[in-house]
């Protein structure tokens, strides 16, 4: 910077700089103050938000836990968490729920869009995949073959999930009749680390005998 | 050069870097200049850490844990330290990868649901009901704020819910559920034909070359453990009784004198009474009662009987209906007193009134039964056993810290802590390391004579209490200790060449097995094919139905279904080394038919948990694939522990 001779040349100085940049440096700050706390306030509304679709999902929950669950109550809080909530995980997680109050009250075409709404939303793909293959044990229930394939081929086979989908590959050919495709199926679910071992160990023992 | 930098210190830089470094003060709080750094780290998840100091701490709380599950059987020496912190690692970061995918996924636990945590927590209510005072006090017993409390339960409310999502929506389709009640459910007809390998085997011998190949195959069938003499004292009930004199007849005496109560029973007395009250409102209220009292009395005297007057004046209604008794009582029941008074009394004689809190009280004794006191030489055992019992407790700890001392000081030798404490020392013949018999086979004590110290250096084992709360103690040293080896082939060739016939007859049985079964696949029957060995009658069982040998139901159930008239057939060897030939004429599936709805639902509700548990551990291994964990556990600070 320049020297300046005397204190009345620094003062004039600063206020020249003053009268070019004082509106910028003032909008500056308060474009920065605005953008911060902005920023919290967000911040808070979010976590708010956040914290009332957990208390409404925690009441989902218990409406689901009892053995004669209300399907209209569960119908109810899954939509305001789908209304109200909807960037939260909740929704998704309420999808999960209402699926599986929706089956035991037999409205299966109910289950299935749940459920396909959970594999959309779903905040992490570990829940899609979970929740895709109780979609694909609701098709082979229905018989819909088919359309169960078409939904394991659409997982990762290779993933933490392969022995499940093999098991559930095992069950499809089986119900088509395919001994050998189910015995291999079945085996690969065993060697793959299916969770559910000794049942398939049972079904593969009970294959009817080959020939 | 600093001329220039004052200069501009002054200048509106400065201004410029003094705002800079306020703004993360006026934002995150002077904390983050302080966390971080300096911790160790041993373990790294999607960019969170787990302190060493926090691992040791959750170490420290499992093994605690199971102390107080195991309880006497818990034994720091049998747990793999290893195992054990591998263990804890992996659950911590199991935790913290749950815990940090939901954060980020953005699950919160609400307000709401902390105050019902909190408020419902046991720990914090006095008599049902929440108590804010037992709340605080419960944690600054742990050394933790509400702040830092709520904090940890926020966390562990986020954490779990995940997993009550994922088991809570798992559903059970009707043919998931009918497929498993029909094949768990499921009956076998089976029968089984016994081939007895005994009457298979021959006599032929063996090569060399076969009996050096089982040899070699069978290495650690052949194998010596490790094993140690030991030399030991033992400190017990025993060692001190016959160290320490027998009480004498005057100490026992003394005994006998000092507790005469526990040997025979009081003086008792059967007592009757009248009591007057006396009237509260009267100023003269006590001379009142007495008066009434003595009058009673002259009624005594004069003739009437007790317990007529009694009923009369009495005002103790319980006793007046009977005549005024109370019963038999002894030295210390009723008022000082009243009691003085009864005691001092002949039988059958009035007393003069008596005044106890109560009012005043005529008294009559109708019976006195004297005390009685067991004979010294009765009692006599009783007394030697006890002061032997004292004696050992008060000995025992003063014994047993002078035999740590001692063997501790002369680390080299047994043979002075046994002079002063008169104990004798003890040789074992040689104690493998699973164990000798007896003490000698525990594991404190095993481990304590396979330790580096007792066995490579020579020294007196530290003193070890092997059973908590047990007058027991033992040191011991090494004498003698022999590596583990193997038998050399020329012992051990017996036994070979019976485990080679065993072999080759069951061998045998296997090839006449199979035989039978070609047979039996082209159409002959059990009988036809089984010649003098033992077929089982037919029997439907389930799976895990008892009468069956083991393997024969594993098999059975193992079998492919047989056609509509067939069967299907195998063969498994028994545990005695016969073989078995399995048919299975018949399968009847589980029908679920029994089940009433309520328990058809609790069936899928226990089928669903099994799935949900699979969903989610297999989530969490998904998380894990995708997740950045680093693992640095290292050896640091492994065995030097406890």
């Amino acid at each position: 910077m320049a020297q300046y001779e005397t204190d009345e040349e620094k003062v004039e100085a600063i206020k020249q700089w003053w009268k070019e940049n004082g509106l910028a440096v003032a909008a500056g700050l308060v474009f920065g103050l605005v953008a911060v706390f902005g920023w919290r306030a967000w911040q808070d509304h979010q976590e708010n938000r956040a914290q009332q679709a957990s208390a409404t999902f925690e009441q989902l929950l218990a409406v689901a836990s009892r053995s004669d669950a209300d399907a209209a109550a569960a119908s109810q809080l899954t939509k305001r968490l789908h209304e109200d909530f909807g960037g939260t995980p909740y929704a998704a997680l309420g999808s999960l729920v209402m699926a599986r109050v929706a089956l035991a009250g037999d409205d299966r075409e109910a289950a299935k869009e749940a459920l396909g709404q959970a594999i959309d939303e779903a905040p992490d793909p570990a829940l899609a995949d979970i929740a895709a293959l109780r979609l694909a044990r609701i098709l082979i229930d229905e018989q819909d073959l088919e359309g169960a394939d078409a939904i394991l081929a659409g997982l990762d086979a290779g993933g933490a999930f392969a022995g499940e989908i093999a098991a559930l590959r095992g069950d499809i050919a089986a119900a088509r009749g395919d001994l050998e495709g189910a015995r291999t199926a079945y085996r690969e679910a065993l060697a793959s680390g299916a969770s559910q071992a000794q049942l398939i160990e049972i079904k593969l023992a009970n294959l009817p005998a080959a020939g | 050069m600093l001329q220039s930098i004052r200069e501009r210190a002054q200048g509106w830089i400065a201004w410029v870097i003094v705002v800079l470094i306020a703004i993360p003060f006026a934002l995150w709080g002077i904390d983050s200049y302080f966390q971080g750094g300096g911790k160790t780290v041993v373990a790294s998840v999607a960019g969170q850490d787990i302190a060493r100091s926090d691992f040791e701490r959750q170490l420290q709380n499992t093994r605690m844990m199971l102390r107080e599950q195991l309880g006497a059987a818990y034994d720091p020496a049998l747990i793999d330290d290893g195992d054990l912190r591998r263990e804890v690692l992996e659950s911590m970061i199991r935790d913290l990868l749950l815990l940090e995918r939901s954060h980020q996924m953005g699950l919160r636990a609400s307000n709401d649901e902390i105050r019902i945590a909190i408020m419902t927590n046991p720990a914090f209510q006095v008599d049902g009901r929440f108590g804010k005072e037992a709340y605080e006090r419960t944690l600054s017993i742990q050394g933790l704020s509400p702040a830092q409390f709520e904090a940890r339960l926020r966390q562990r409310l986020v954490g779990s819910q995940l997993e009550r999502a994922v088991r809570a929506s798992e559903l059970v389709t009707e043919a998931e559920l009918d497929e498993a009640l029909r094949l768990l459910g499921q009956e076998r007809e089976v029968r089984f034909l016994r081939i007895e390998a005994a009457e298979l085997g021959s006599d032929e011998p063996f090569s060399e070359a076969e009996i050096a190949a089982y040899y070699d195959a069978h290495g650690a069938r052949f194998e010596v453990p490790e094993q140690v003499k030991l030399e030991y004292l033992l400190l017990d009930e025993e060692a001190i009784a016959a160290a320490a004199p027998p009480p004498s007849d005057a100490e026992l005496r003394q005994r006998y004198e000092a507790e005469q109560a526990r040997f025979g029973e009081p003086e008792r007395r059967v007592v009757r009474h009248i009591l007057v009250a006396i009237p509260g409102d009267a100023e003269d209220g006590e001379a009142q009662a007495r008066q009434a009292a003595e009058s009673a009395r002259e009624r005594i005297l004069a003739g009437e009987p007790f317990e007529d007057v009694a009923r009369a004046v009495s005002v103790d209604a319980e006793s007046a209906a009977n005549g005024g008794l109370i019963g038999e009582i002894q030295a210390g029941l009723m008022d000082a007193s009243f009691d003085a008074a009864a005691f001092e009394l002949p039988q059958g004689e009035v007393s003069a009134p008596v005044r106890t809190p109560f009012g005043y009280h005529l008294i009559l004794v109708d019976e006195i039964k004297s005390a009685s006191v067991e004979p010294f030489e009765e009692v006599r055992d009783q007394l030697v056993a006890e002061a032997a019992e004292q004696q050992i407790e008060a000995l025992y700890y003063d014994w047993a810290e002078r035999l740590a001392t001692m063997t501790y000081e002369a680390a080299d030798t047994l043979a002075p802590a046994a002079e002063a404490l008169g104990l004798e020392i003890q040789s074992s013949d040689w104690v493998p390391r699973t164990g000798g018999e007896g003490l000698l086979g525990h594991p404190r004590v095993i481990s304590a004579a396979f330790s580096d110290e007792v066995v490579r250096e020579g020294l007196n084992s530290e003193l070890i209490e092997p059973e908590r709360g047990r007058f027991q103690a033992i040191v011991l040293r090494v004498t003698d200790h022999r590596d583990a080896t193997v038998h050399p082939l020329a012992d051990v060739r017996e036994e070979i060449v019976a485990a080679l016939r065993e072999e080759r007859a069951q061998r045998a049985a296997v090839a006449r097995a199979d035989e039978l079964i070609a047979r039996l696949e082209q159409g002959a029957s059990l009988e036809d094919v089984a010649g003098d060995w033992p077929v089982s009658a037919s029997r439907t069982v389930g799976r895990n139905a008892p009468g069956l040998p083991d393997e024969v139901r594993a098999l059975a159930f193992d079998l492919p279904r047989p056609g509509d008239d067939g069967a299907s057939y195998g063969r498994v060897a028994l545990l005695d080394g016969d073989v078995a030939v399995v048919a299975v004429t018949q399968v009847i599936d589980g029908t679920g038919e029994d089940l009433g709805p309520a328990q058809r639902v609790q069936e899928a509700d226990a089928l669903g948990g099994l799935i949900a548990r699979g969903y989610f551990d297999q989530m969490l291994a998904d998380m894990a694939a995708r997740a950045e964990i680093e693992r640095n556990l290292g050896d640091a600070g492994s065995g030097a522990d406890e």
